[in-house]
């Protein structure tokens, strides 16, 4: 494909003219329909980069440890973007230490779309325009974007990265089909017994592997609260209301600086809907701050200034 | 013991026998996700068109949370009291070879420790499994690579091949013998049997060879630069090990509240940075690159010298499960290539 042409011969010039010490990106999975992150080092690794639909992960959560070590580049969607920019704008990573490679990106691939497929069988998944192609040996099938691409990818407005450096291929012209917003509306609906209930069942499945803590490029606490020994207000055991207490903290701790790249929930063994928990945050951030996380890298954060005059919202004088 | 069949419009009858019996643990889809909970009638459970369960069996034997006992302190002294350890009679319906073969494994890790843990025994001694088939094998599905389980069932009592219309009754053990006696079954003939080679047959070619890995772990390489690159991308969270059929480690903690309490363990991985840490603060295992080793290692090289056999019944789900796409399968293949 073009773009993954290209995208090795920029990767091979940055690694060469020694502008970047590493290369994080997408390398070929152990399945036609997975891809694993890459750290490409030297010009000859080059040729494993790839760039298919099944570059799902947002990479920017190997940033902090890669730019301590130098100056590094990331191959990301326009949404992983705004997690660049979000750990830009939080101290985290310096501008300088960080060459964001975007690529054209006509959405990402949603595994759920391949439950009929033998998936011992799967020969290939590729774009054609945004429809998604699987091939076969019984042949291909085209499946059309809103039952093949991730839910991020159905609500993304995002047709240019909010930051980049290098650009390959045209970026993709985006439309959302739906909003983000969407799928809270069947929760908001719900009486606040029935919204218990409901997310009651979800924390109970939790099995607290912290995938979704160890996916999140904003979860970078060297200590997360949940793992603080010797206290008392959140436990181990894996009981519904510990369980609750660490999703809702999390949702909270993201607030303001969640990007909404869904990996929580991808990355979810159980199925919990955290994006639906994700989502409601980021509304009402924007409902009140007005402004959405990770498209700026020039502003501050959400919540880490104090902005009285523009204060939609103001309480006392 | 004489192969039966049992038409699939019977089945519904046979799970009242069952639950008027025991308890019966069987595949349900809970908001898309499919997992082992206890079942009153047929329709509540999903047991065709899956490779099996999120979770394996594991929670059902050692619960991921689980009391060891209660206190109440007083000035000198302090009353100890067991938990509550009501087991009845339990099936396990669907159950999949590998998760199966797998609590074999976990019944030699728990049977050379003393003191005897009750309550794993006890649930193993109550639990009576009937295993279905795997006619549908996931792309991470390996276990024909690491045992031969799925056409010679170890760990179940009766084992269920789906023929479309029925399903192959094989009773494995005694105990099986009873619970295909709750059913209204026939005699399978020579039809049936010929349609059940087949349909093994066609799984099985969807699934790899069997590979030695017994003899060659022995030699797996500490120093592999393997684990070097598993580092970089590893993200350190415990889904391989909290889906895993084999894990079993699990960590004590105490839940005091004023003058009582208890005391529990609960699960915890070596791909957790604290299951290492100790208290002066040092860590034997401080990188990812020495936790993705351990976990290998474990399942593989220290399996086979404690126990005689794998840790790892090819089950997949640390495959399927994990969000940056480490395969053991390509694992153990790099470590047996540079021998």
């Amino acid at each position: 494909m073009k773009e993954e042409l290209e995208l090795r011969e920029k990767a091979r010039d940055l690694l060469e003219k020694g502008d970047v010490i590493c290369v994080i990106g997408y390398g070929a999975g152990s399945t036609p329909f997975k891809t694993t992150p890459v750290f490409i080092e030297k010009a000859e690794d080059v040729d494993k980069l790839v760039w298919n639909p099944a570059c799902v992960n947002n990479l920017a959560v190997y940033l902090r440890d890669a730019c301590s070590k130098g100056r590094t580049a990331v191959v990301v969607k326009p949404c992983d973007a705004k997690s660049v920019v979000e750990l830009i704008r939080e101290k985290q990573i310096k501008r300088e230490d960080v060459v964001v490679i975007a690529v054209r990106c006509p959405g990402m691939l949603n595994e759920d779309a391949l439950k009929g497929f033998d998936t011992t069988d799967i020969k290939s998944v590729e774009w054609r325009d945004n429809k998604i192609v699987v091939k076969t040996s019984d042949g291909e099938t085209e499946i059309p974007a809103q039952d093949a691409l991730l839910n991020k990818c159905l609500t993304c407005d995002l047709t240019k990265s909010p930051i980049v450096d290098i650009q390959i291929g045209e970026p993709f012209e985006r439309q959302p089909v739906k909003s983000e917003y969407a799928d809270l509306e069947e929760i908001e609906k719900l009486t606040p017994e029935e919204r218990r209930a409901y997310w009651a069942r979800q924390f109970a499945r939790c099995i607290r592997c912290y995938a979704c803590r160890a996916v999140c490029p904003g979860c970078y606490c060297k200590e997360c609260f949940v793992e603080k020994p010797c206290q008392l207000w959140v436990m181990k055991a894996t009981d519904t209301e510990s369980n609750w207490f660490f999703h809702v903290t999390r949702a909270m701790h993201t607030a303001g600086r969640c990007i909404a790249c869904g990996e929580c929930e991808r990355a979810c063994p159980m199925g919990l809907p955290l994006m639906k928990l994700n989502a409601k945050l980021r509304k009402e951030v924007a409902e009140m701050f007005r402004e959405e996380p990770g498209r700026d890298p020039e502003a501050l954060p959400t919540l880490g200034k104090f902005d009285m005059k523009n204060d939609p919202d103001p309480c006392g004088e | 013991m004489e192969p039966k069949v049992i038409l699939k419009e019977n089945l519904s009858s046979w799970l009242e026998a069952l639950v008027s019996n025991y308890e019966v643990i069987a595949p349900v889809t809970e908001d898309g996700v499919l997992v082992f909970r206890p079942v009153l009638k047929l329709s509540e459970m999903t047991i065709e068109g899956t490779s099996g369960p999120a979770k394996s069996l594991r929670e059902h034997f050692t619960p991921q949370t689980e009391t060891l006992f209660h206190y109440k302190l007083y000035d000198q002294s302090a009353d100890v009291a067991p938990p509550e350890l009501e087991i009845r009679d339990r099936v396990i319906f669907g159950a999949r070879a590998c998760d199966a073969a797998a609590l074999l494994y976990v019944d030699a890790v728990y049977s050379n420790v003393e003191p005897i843990d009750v309550q794993y025994f006890e649930r193993r001694k109550h639990t009576h499994i009937i295993g279905l088939f795997c006619d549908k094998p996931a792309w991470s599905c390996f276990c024909t690579e690491v045992g031969d389980f799925l056409e010679k069932p170890a760990g179940m009592d009766v084992y269920l091949t789906d023929l479309g219309d029925r399903y192959y009754v094989e009773p494995l053990t005694q105990k099986g013998e009873e619970l295909v006696a709750l059913a209204k079954t026939q005699p399978a003939n020579e039809n049936d049997l010929s349609l059940v080679n087949e349909t093994r047959r066609k799984a099985l070619e969807r699934l790899p060879k069997r590979a030695n890995h017994e003899e060659s772990c022995i030699a797996y390489d500490w120093d592999h630069p393997v684990f070097v690159e598993l580092a970089k991308k590893c993200l350190s969270c415990g889904v391989c090990a909290f889906t895993c059929p084999t894990c079993h480690c699990f960590d004590i903690e105490e839940c005091p509240r004023g003058s009582k309490g208890s005391r529990y363990r609960c699960w915890d991985t070596c791909q957790f940075e604290k299951f290492t840490l100790t208290g002066a603060g040092h860590n034997p295992r401080e990188t990812r690159k020495e936790r993705t080793r351990q976990r290998i290692f474990h399942k593989f090289k220290y399996s086979k010298e404690r126990y005689g056999m794998l840790g790892c019944v090819g089950c997949g789900r640390c495959i399927a499960n994990c969000p940056v796409n480490i395969d053991i399968r390509d694992v153990i293949k790099e470590l047996e290539r540079r021998r």
